[in-house]
């Protein structure tokens, strides 16, 4: 009994509850991203935002939630029915199960593994596998056409993100991420690899299909994209999915390269903070540069945004691949 | 044949033609509101001014006689200013209130004004305002806005023949006034409402229904009378608003009677949109199948010979043909379009059709009329005659009960037997026809439908022989016809066949037990208490005399909701067209049949009304020629026999309710109140002259 | 030169943060959004808003059932039946106006010999159901009872101008 107790029934509850300690933020920031969003761009465009629900606005998400949880959950009838009702839930179990290795505070993560990196690209790909299959199963032009270009537009990007990711791990010398925190203590790698920070996040905006890349969702063009056909909790999940994978890589961007849950400066008052408040705090200046993104540029037109991933970001990347292994191996730099 | 160079354009009129005519003969439009080619010549409104090469002032175009070597312009600066000068003084008086006026839209001043019109007035005086006028149940006035042009006096005192409408004082304080505040007792009267240019004398039925732009327009003919009227049929939506003259010549010229025109409000009310069967003596309302079924169950039950069937006096000629293409597959031979009982038969055309043709009454020099009064009968037909004699050439007789026909006529009497005087020699009269080039005689219903009808149309015949009535290129006989399906019918052969029981035969063959199913096709004009004993199949539009008899009720279409050929009493073959949809579950009549000939196993072979009329005309060669009255071979009709002394009666007591249209019309009920009903000294009586 | 300008321009990507510039001030511009229900803008005295059919002064009512604006409506929006009334005068029995139909242009009252069919200034008539914007003639006059003063004042305005 004893056994069972320590050997399994203990461990699963602390698993759970490490799980509820994520997630439950986590849900709560993806609701409040979307309220912030409309007030970032409303700001930008000098308008308020949402401000009858509750002070501010601050109970319009709730309120949006509650209109969803509303509405009727409609299966075309010419859909696949079971892929057309397990692409919303893979995209957002997608989007949860990649925070199980990302590090908010030292030591703070669910799992320590010596692949983390890895892990997350690996998830983050799998991504328009969701996209994928509610483009073919809703059985409908535009999601058709959206997912086409959503399957593209990841893939390509995510080859000048690998390559980003190497001339980080050149740096580091390993595949956990908490060590890759670890080795921005003295200098973030932003400063040093600043163009690989720059290409990270635009091939980020692209990865999550965040405006000026939001073709596959292109309003004006494919209505909605992938997810046209979805109403509902469905579209629910779709949406949480996406905005939870925008906060997912804004978490790569800081543990990449703003150093993760480290103060700027290890100095009081600034080390008092704790890690994983100044995590967030970091996540949150990477999403306000994503919306901030969003009400500055148009939308790319498909050719450009092939263009700038194949023609541009990867041969920039590759280069500083070669440039920064280079400077390592000349200066003897390389990590131990 | 004077000629005439307007605007540069030369142009050869008629002796006696006036400028204005030779103006219109070069293409050009002359603005004019007294002016009109169907009444005499006015010369009052002063609008047609034209400028005319060495005149000092501007002519008036419409009273100055075209003579040789004419210069006239129309389009000159001075042409121009006058119209422009008449314009504004005969905008100074007329109010302007073209909002509420029902005019708008149509109105001769309205539109005159966009192009002579100031666009602002100089007039700051008070305007005139007239007492408005009472002029009967038809015609609604509001004087203040005559313009004096007096159309309207002589349509009445010319076309109409009744001196009721006049104009007292003078200049800008002249009146139209009926003097006495009567009713203008015209079959004719609501025409004078077309030939008002402004808003004056409006139509008081059609008050504020609708404006002219927002109706449909329909070209159709007329089936109050016989005489088969050029009519627009105006319809809004599912309701038909209004009945207005169309231009024929040689039918109505421009007029319409006042019951064409205004019977129209009866297709609203008292309509069959719903077929019916008789359950336990009550009529409940059921579904086409069921009342289909109904019928062919017992057509087929009855034996044909103890079948009838009556075709009714507005139904078109298709319908006729189908239910006779029916009826005869069955092996019935009672059929009838004689309601009234007349005693035409289907033998040579001449002997039952107006040969003449209304328009050959303009060259008759003589007409004697057989118990007919065609002011009742006929108002359009009349009002040619007056026109004939008003030209003073023409010499009218009349045999038969005085009445007024708007012309001197010498009444010889009301005895038939007047008319084998006449053959005989003893009447000098014959003398008269026979000298007269091109004599006329007009045989009415009220000689027709009495018993001895056939021994009268007989005498009618030997004295158009013996007066040589028929010569080369004129045929004098006419048979005037009160019904519009007719000469369709007589065409048809919608009579009984051999061994078949005409209409008399038939009602008392269902008193007898002889007659067991009545087919009545629209048929109201018979006793149709002698009915009761039979099962009655009404297929008809209206729930008049018929239906309420009727054990089966087949709602049909009236004149103005499906396409339809009838022939006039010319035997001249129109077309009426649709307007309207039939209201409610009403079908078009030959589609009632043909579902019927369905349900009985003898489908009749056509599908649509154009193969129907293919079928019709291969037929009947006749029904082919559209617009055009053939005329007959003279031939042997009419039956030799005693003729009764008793005196003619004319066929129509009361000329606003003939048909089921007429009397389920609210107006004809007016009209009948004011004009049939009330002599002439209750009216002035009720009008508030008298304190 | 040119080419080195502008290729240290893509490379240092000025454009796109001079547009985040831009849209970073005008984050901390003053808002111009109205909080609508308890604030509204200005409108034009010319403002077509929802119709309202008026009466005069002694309560008669304006329209006379001329039909102008029937006829003029672009969008058939307006349908109108008449009869004399007991007194003779030409008034309308009925007088619907389709508001899903009406695309505002204000030809109707443009058209109105009588100035008895305007546009409001009222824009605020949102409903429910579809059938509560067919509008009948009780409607409308009830529309113009309310906003007798205001359409009045409007057309005072307007009128040096008409």
């Amino acid at each position: 009994m004893a056994d069972f107790w320590d050997g399994y029934a203990l461990p699963t509850i602390i698993i759970l509850a490490q799980i509820l300690a994520i997630m439950v933020p986590l849900l709560v920031a993806v609701a409040y991203l979307t309220l912030a969003e409309r007030k970032v761009i409303a700001g930008m465009q000098m308008r308020t935002g949402p401000a009858k629900v509750g002070p501010f606005g601050l109970l319009q998400p709730l309120a949006d939630g509650l209109k969803l949880f509303g509405k009727e959950t409609i299966l075309p009838a010419g859909a696949n029915r079971l892929v057309f009702i397990m692409a919303p839930m893979l995209t957002f179990v997608l989007a949860m199960v990649a925070w199980a290795v990302i590090p908010v505070g030292d030591g703070m993560v669910i799992a320590d593994i010596n692949v983390g990196i890895l892990y997350l690209f690996a998830i983050s790909s799998l991504g328009v596998y969701g996209i994928i299959m509610a483009g073919w199963a809703s059985n409908s032009k535009y999601p058709f056409l959206g997912a086409l270009r959503s399957a593209a537009q990841m893939v390509s990007y995510e080859v000048s993100i690998g390559f980003v990711i190497i001339t980080v791990l050149l740096c580091v010398g390993s595949l956990n991420l908490s060590d890759i925190v670890n080795a921005q203590k003295t200098v973030w790698f932003a400063i040093p690899l600043l163009p690989m920070f720059v290409v990270f996040f635009i091939s980020a905006l692209a990865e999550t299909n965040r405006a000026p890349f939001d073709l596959p969702e292109g309003e004006s063009e494919l209505v909605a994209g992938y997810f046209v056909e979805y109403s509902s909790m469905s579209f629910a999940l779709f949406f949480l999915g996406e905005y939870a994978n925008m906060i997912l890589m804004s978490a790569m961007t800081t543990i990449l390269f703003l150093g993760g849950w480290l103060p700027p400066f290890d100095i009081a008052p600034l080390n008092w903070i704790p890690g994983p408040i100044w995590f967030a705090l970091k996540i949150a200046l990477v999403l306000f540069l994503f919306l901030w993104v969003r009400a500055t540029f148009p939308r790319y037109r498909y050719d450009q945004l092939m263009r700038l991933g194949w023609k541009v970001f990867l041969p920039l990347s590759l280069v500083w691949v070669i440039l920064t292994a280079g400077v390592l191996v000349a200066f003897d730099w390389l990590p131990a | 044949m004077p000629k005439v160079t307007v605007d540069g354009i030369e142009v050869e009129v008629p002796a006696g033609a006036t400028v204005l005519q030779a103006c219109e003969e070069a293409g050009k439009e002359i603005p004019r509101f007294c002016y009109h080619e169907r009444l005499s010549i006015a010369g009052n409104c002063r609008m047609c001014l034209v400028e005319m090469e060495k005149a000092p002032k501007p002519i008036a175009s419409c009273a100055f006689p075209a003579a040789d070597g004419m210069v006239i312009k129309t389009d000159t600066p001075l042409v121009k200013k006058a119209r422009n000068g008449v314009m504004e003084f005969l905008l100074a008086n007329h109010p302007l209130d073209c909002p509420i006026c029902d005019q708008g839209g149509e109105c001769d001043l309205q539109d005159q004004a966009m192009a002579y019109g100031a666009g602002s007035s100089r007039f700051l005086e008070n305007k005139r305002a007239v007492e408005d006028k009472h002029m009967g149940p038809l015609i609604k006035t509001i004087m203040t806005r005559c313009i004096h042009c007096t159309r309207c006096i002589r349509f009445a005192s010319e076309v109409a023949g009744v001196d009721d409408l006049g104009a007292v004082y003078r200049g800008e304080n002249m009146q139209i006034t009926t003097y006495l505040e009567k009713a203008l007792a015209s079959e004719l009267s609501a025409n004078v409402i077309d030939l008002c240019p402004v808003g004056a004398l409006t139509s008081k039925p059609y008050a504020f229904e609708a404006r002219p732009w927002e109706l449909k327009k329909t070209p159709s003919v007329d089936v109050m009378d016989a005489v088969g009227s050029a009519i627009r049929v105006d319809s809004r939506g599912s309701e038909v608003l209004r009945v207005l003259p169309r231009v024929n010549e040689a039918v109505n010229e421009e007029w319409i009677s006042d019951k064409t025109r205004y019977a129209c409000d009866g297709l609203l009310r008292q309509r069959l949109d719903t077929p019916y069967v008789r359950k336990n003596g009550k009529l409940m309302p059921v579904e086409w199948p069921e009342a289909l079924q109904t019928v062919a169950d017992r057509l087929r039950r009855t034996p044909a010979e103890k079948i009838g069937a009556i075709a009714g006096d507005t139904v078109d000629v298709e319908a006729m043909y189908a239910l006779k293409s029916l009826l005869e597959g069955l092996g019935v031979a009672s059929l009838d379009c004689r309601q009234d009982g007349t005693k035409l038969t289907a033998g040579p055309r001449a002997g039952y059709i107006f040969n003449s043709a209304i328009a050959g009454i303009e060259e008759a020099d003589f007409i004697l009329l057989v118990g007919s009064n065609p002011r009742v009968e006929a108002p359009i037909v009349n009002a040619r005659i007056r026109k004939r004699w008003l030209t003073g050439k023409l010499k009218v007789a009349s045999i038969g009960a005085p009445a007024d026909l708007t012309y001197d006529a010498e009444n010889l009497g009301d005895s038939p037997t007047l008319l084998g005087d006449l053959v005989s020699g003893k009447h000098d009269l014959a003398e008269a026809l026979s000298k007269a080039e091109r004599p006329m005689v007009i045989v009415g219903q009220g000689a027709l439908t009495r018993a001895d009808g056939a021994a009268i149309l007989a005498q009618a015949r030997a004295l158009a022989e013996k007066v040589s009535l028929v010569r080369d290129g004129w045929n004098g006989f006419n048979v005037l016809h009160t019904a519009a399906s007719r000469v369709g019918g007589l065409d048809l052969g919608f009579v009984p066949g051999a061994g078949g029981k005409d209409v008399a035969g038939i009602l008392a063959g269902a008193e007898a037990g002889e007659i067991e199913t009545v087919y009545l096709l629209a048929a109201d004009e018979i006793d149709t208490d002698r009915l009761k004993n039979a099962f009655v199949i009404y297929q008809g539009h209206h729930g008049d005399r018929g239906a309420h008899v009727a054990d089966v009720i087949l709602p049909g279409a009236a004149y103005t909701e499906k396409d339809g050929i009838y022939v006039n009493t010319e035997g001249r073959v129109q077309l009426g067209r649709m307007a309207v949809f039939p209201p409610g579950d009403a079908r078009e009549d030959w589609k009632i049949l043909r579902a019927l000939s369905e349900g009985l196993g003898r489908t009749l072979p056509y599908d649509s009304l154009a193969q129907l009329r293919q079928k019709l005309v291969a037929d009947y060669p006749i029904f082919a020629q559209v617009d055009h009255a053939e005329g007959g071979e003279w031939g042997s009709f009419g039956t030799e026999g005693t003729v009764d002394a008793a005196a003619f009666a004319y066929p129509i007591q009361n000329f606003y309710m003939t048909d089921p249209i007429s009397r389920a019309s609210v107006t004809m009920a007016k009209c009948t109140e004011a004009f049939v009903l009330t002599s002439a000294a209750d009216q002035q009586e009720k009008t508030g002259t008298h304190g | 030169m040119a080419f080195v300008d502008r290729s240290a321009r893509a490379f240092l990507l000025t454009e796109l943060v001079s547009g985040m510039a831009l849209t970073l001030k005008y984050f901390f511009r003053p808002k111009v959004t109205l909080n609508y229900p308890y604030e509204k803008g200005p409108i034009s005295a010319r403002f077509r808003g929802e119709h309202a059919l008026r009466r005069y002064p002694n309560g008669e009512e304006r329209c006379i059932a001329c039909k102008l604006c029937e006829a003029v409506c672009p969008a058939l929006a307006i349908t109108i039946e008449a009869e004399p009334r007991a007194d003779g005068s030409r008034r309308t029995t009925r007088y619907d106006i389709d508001m899903t139909k009406c695309i505002y242009c204000g030809f109707c009252q443009e058209a109105c010999p009588v100035d008895a069919i305007v546009e409001g200034p009222n824009f605020e008539f949102a409903t429910e159901t579809r059938e509560e914007l067919f509008y009948n003639k009780d409607k409308l006059l009830a529309n113009g009872d309310r906003w007798e003063a205001e359409i009045a004042a409007n057309l005072r305005i307007d009128a040096p101008y008409r």
